[in-house]
């Protein structure tokens, strides 16, 4: 089949699909690899000591292994855990004078250093940026209040009490972590804008990659293109892409948000359903589990259309809410691997939010 | 085409290991199973001209976090990542933010000072598949640019084979119409 021959290259070859591997193949990849040997001493090879291959006398060995044994307790009480291991973020100016703690950063000021529990404020005219080399950088508009909450190896936690930042991370998914008082963002790899209102509401929206939104158990996952918002005590609500009908985006909020009767609830689960698009397989998929057991089914039927589910999921699994098939789902839509959320989902749940 | 053994990829777990004590050589061989995933994954986002250089800083950010990876047989995702992450930030860097979620488009796709009709006849090609949506010009990319096959794809990448092989189908269908069309207005 020529199906075959585009999926690996097996079968009766497809004459497109040869002429695009031709004409495209002057840019395969033929770039021999660097020399890793100076960049490798970064992390160099394990040596194998012997004590007693050295010829030390006793005493000095009984000593030595003293001091050693001293040095070994003390490094290992001090690599506990304190959230406190890795260098201070840089904050730079970008307008007016950004303060942290008492410290304004005027003009000529040069870059500041923002430490673990101290909080960077920016007034309606300053904005700053505060960059890790190791992790990404982040910008900080007017008005806002951002607090370095743990700073240790692949693991940087920030607050964002008030305000908005805009994120581009480089750091591997997970290790980079945001609260805000309704919920808690976790890059999986990817640019963002997180705004928070005196209320403590928010919305997330994704430039590019994609973004794990959680409060107490309720998950969302924000693609590129897609917005989340959330309100303190409920939580994230449904992610939607923006472009999105009005009816579409008014009922989602209203069935996220607002106080309803189950009958509301149902009414403007239909208004979604009718107003979907195939797109809004994105807000389906988290409908599954946030709905009723008698409404999921017209939200399996609906999304399946758009957007059917792979092997192995079936609608009585998904009916029943199992996590793995809706995982399955979900990384078949092809908005990102679930893989990544569940894996550093799993670590940094286990500490509790500092959300309010 | 390369068709890798199944057997290769739990080679992949040993390699990363050694990598992780310092092992250079074992470095390198990550580098040549892995490079034209990076390469393919860039070149899906960003100028053509950039993208041999990017390869090597995504390794070389790769080494100095290899020893963050938790999940060694996760290596190929988590390479993806880091590769992805790379190409964000050199739009960021680059162009203004405004025009951040269409990196590429057709009309961005470089097209290279010269004569030769099959040259330029592949840098239209190549702009046309970078103007797909994002889930279909990456496989693509890496099937047709790159050579790898579906199932390679998936094992690199971290994806399903099922989603691997509807995004590639899906794309190549896109991309005939996208070609008819290019072909039709040339006309």
């Amino acid at each position: 089949m020529k199906d075959d021959y585009l999926w690996d290259g097996s079968g009766e070859p497809d004459p497109e699909v040869q002429k695009l591997e031709t004409a495209l193949g002057r840019y395969r990849h033929n770039q021999p690899a660097l020399a890793f040997d100076p960049v490798a001493e970064i992390r160099p090879m394990k040596r194998r000591w012997s004590l007693f291959s050295l010829r030390w006398s006793y005493p000095f060995g009984a000593v030595a292994a003293v001091v050693l044994l001293a040095a070994a307790v003390f490094l290992v009480l001090r690599s506990r855990p304190t959230g406190n291991a890795g260098p201070p973020w840089d904050v730079a100016r970008l307008e007016g004078a950004p303060r942290i703690g008492r410290h304004s950063l005027g003009e000529k000021s040069g870059l500041g250093k923002l430490g673990i529990g101290q909080t960077l404020v920016t007034d309606s005219s300053s904005r700053a940026t505060i960059t890790l080399d190791e992790t990404g950088r982040v910008e900080v508009d007017a008005d806002s209040r951002l607090r370095l909450i743990t700073n240790g190896p692949g693991r940087k936690r920030l607050s964002l009490e008030r305000g908005t930042i805009h994120a581009t991370i480089w750091a591997p998914p997970g290790e980079f972590v945001v609260d805000t008082p309704s919920a808690v963002a976790v890059d999986l790899g990817c640019v963002y804008t997180l705004h928070v209102d005196d209320s403590g509401a928010g919305l997330l929206r994704t430039t590019m990659g994609w973004v794990g939104f959680k409060l107490n158990g309720r998950e969302s996952f924000i693609p590129a293109g897609a917005i989340c918002q959330t309100r303190p005590k409920i939580g994230p609500g449904t992610p939607y892409f923006e472009d999105a009908t009005a009816a579409f985006r008014g009922a989602l909020s209203k069935f996220d948000f607002a106080s309803s009767t189950p009958g509301e609830r149902t009414a403007l689960l239909g208004i979604i359903l009718a107003d979907a698009r195939k797109s809004d397989a994105l807000t389906l998929w988290h409908l599954l589990s946030r709905v009723s057991d008698a409404d999921r089914p017209g939200v399996y039927d609906r999304l399946a259309a758009f957007a059917p589910p792979p092997v192995g999921v079936t609608r009585e699994g998904i009916l029943g809410l199992d996590r793995s098939m809706l995982d399955a789902w979900w990384t078949s839509l092809g908005f990102g691997d679930i893989y990544l959320w569940r894996t550093y989902e799993r670590d940094w749940s286990q500490r509790p939010p500092n959300a309010k | 085409m390369t068709v890798w053994p199944v057997t290769e990829s739990h080679e992949d777990d040993s390699l990363v290991s050694a990598a992780r004590d310092g092992d250079r050589a074992a470095f390198g061989r990550l580098y040549a199973r892995h490079a034209r995933m990076v390469h393919g994954i860039l070149l899906a986002r960003v100028p053509p001209r950039e993208v041999d250089d990017l390869v090597q800083e995504v390794f070389l950010s790769a080494l100095r976090q290899l020893h963050g990876l938790r999940d060694i047989s996760r290596f190929g995702a988590w390479l993806g990542t880091i590769t992805r992450n790379r190409a964000n930030d050199y739009f960021r860097k680059s162009i203004p933010e405004a025009n951040c979620t269409e990196p590429v488009s057709e009309n961005q796709a470089e097209t290279r000072a010269t004569n030769h009709a099959t040259e330029q006849e592949a840098a239209v090609i190549l702009g046309v598949v970078r103007a797909l949506p994002e889930a279909y010009r990456e496989p693509l990319i890496l099937r047709l640019v790159e050579g790898m096959t579906g199932p390679e794809i998936a094992e690199r990448t971290g994806l399903t084979h099922g989603s691997v092989r509807v995004n590639l189908y899906r794309g190549m269908q896109m991309l005939r119409e996208k070609l008819a069309e290019t072909a039709r207005g040339a006309s």
